[in-house]
């Protein structure tokens, strides 16, 4: 970024005007009217409370000891904070914000009593069928795995064997796209 | 100055940069080449257009994990990014010019459980804070993957949001319904009959002298 003379930013400042300056320093304080000038013109939206969070941000780094301290802003270094601000706003999206998703722990129960293998492979675990076996509990030819998975919704299937994918059947489903059915967990 | 426009020009360009990488780092390994870059291109796409790619990338891999062949997964690849567009256009009919894009999933999600567009935006238009876009959609998809027939998923939804409760009493409609069934497994009761009792019980409470009257939605 330039680096202004000091009477230059007191021009920018307001504290000076154009008259004021050395004539040696006119020309570059044409040049950093016209700068400012040129931002001024883009039409800006800025969320409602950036103004509040850069001004917040500002007095946390003037009470933090050292670098910050020492730094001393005038109004138009808010400038380019402000249009890097906005277009971070327009980068970033979603525009709602987000919440953190609750965990909820959730156990899986399988009847394959024939089977040697029980995995369980879904959005959860990225589909795969290594990732989240199932144990035998309980009752004889009964698997299960406990879980705690993100609120949301979540697809799934049982893979029995390595090979055969099967469906929950004590959850509702839907087709997968492949011609098979997709268990749906909403939490 | 100079500084500024071009580290915001880097960013710029950076992102879709980066939204690649993420794809290809999800991606390797998983899936056949050939799918790697349909999913490239198509959730480019589907990105530039405000739609969720992380659908596309789970499609893959899910199809690469069960075996299917590949122009089986891309065909389910394009029918799902087509899915994706309608519920975006049915959620903006209801009058939010940029869905989130968990709205948008649980969109498209809704549409494949048999929800239509219409009944999308009907249910995006009744989704007011604090009912969310997304978990309306969500528990309205799920109600119809129990086979609750979707226009009374969308009547029994919509009629639960106008008792002004909490969000959680649309987030646990999956669960009465669930309940119901297990309680008249006896007598053979459907998800359809289970959620036509919920329907009936939220109706008589909104009758109920001193509670509040159902109100009309506005977008």
């Amino acid at each position: 970024m330039t680096d202004f003379h000091p009477q230059v930013k007191q021009l920018l400042d307001g504290e000076l005007t154009l008259a004021d300056l050395a004539p040696e320093l006119r020309a570059e304080g044409e040049e950093a009217l016209r700068l400012l000038a040129a931002v001024d013109r883009e039409p800006v939206t800025l969320p409602g409370t950036l103004g509040a969070r850069v001004l917040a941000e500002l007095r946390r780094r003037a009470e933090a000891p050292g670098f910050w301290r020492r730094l001393r802003l005038r109004p138009w270094t808010l400038v380019p904070a402000f249009a890097a601000g906005a277009a971070l706003a327009l980068l970033l999206s979603p525009p709602a914000p987000t919440r953190a998703p609750a965990a909820v722990t959730v156990r899986f129960v399988l009847f394959a009593p024939e089977a040697q293998q029980v995995a369980l492979a879904g959005t959860f675990n990225q589909w795969d069928p290594a990732a989240t076996p199932l144990v035998r509990t309980g009752a004889p030819g009964v698997w299960t795995a406990t879980l705690t998975l993100p609120a949301g919704q979540h697809q799934y299937a049982f893979v029995v064997d390595g090979a055969r994918w099967v469906a929950d059947p004590g959850a509702p489903a839907v087709d997968d796209g492949f011609g098979r059915r997709n268990s749906v967990l909403s939490l | 100055m100079k500084t500024l426009c071009v580290a915001l020009l880097l960013a710029i360009a950076g992102t879709p940069l980066g939204a690649q990488q993420d794809v290809s780092a999800r991606l390797a390994g998983r899936v056949p080449p050939e799918i790697a870059a349909l999913v490239h291109q198509l959730a480019m796409g589907a990105a530039a257009r405000g739609l969720p790619i992380d659908p596309l990338i789970q499609k893959a891999v899910e199809g690469s994990a069960k075996g299917v062949p590949a122009d089986r997964v891309a065909s389910a690849l394009r029918a799902l990014t087509a899915q994706l567009d309608v519920a975006n256009a049915a959620i903006q009919q209801a009058g939010s010019n940029r869905p989130d894009t968990e709205a948008i999933a649980a969109g498209a999600f809704a549409l494949n459980a048999g929800i239509s567009a219409k009944q999308v935006t009907a249910l995006a238009l009744v989704s007011r804070p604090p009912y969310s876009t997304a978990v309306t959609l969500r528990v309205a998809s799920t109600l119809a993957a129990m086979g609750v027939p979707a226009e009374q998923t969308v009547d029994l939804v919509t009629q639960i949001i106008a008792l002004g409760g909490p969000a959680t009493d649309v987030l646990g409609l999956p669960g009465q319904v669930m309940a119901g069934v297990s309680q008249g497994q006896g007598r053979g009761v459907t998800p359809a009959q289970a959620a036509a009792g919920l329907a009936r019980a939220a109706a008589a409470r909104a009758n109920a002298p001193g509670q509040n009257k159902p109100k009309p939605q506005h977008p």
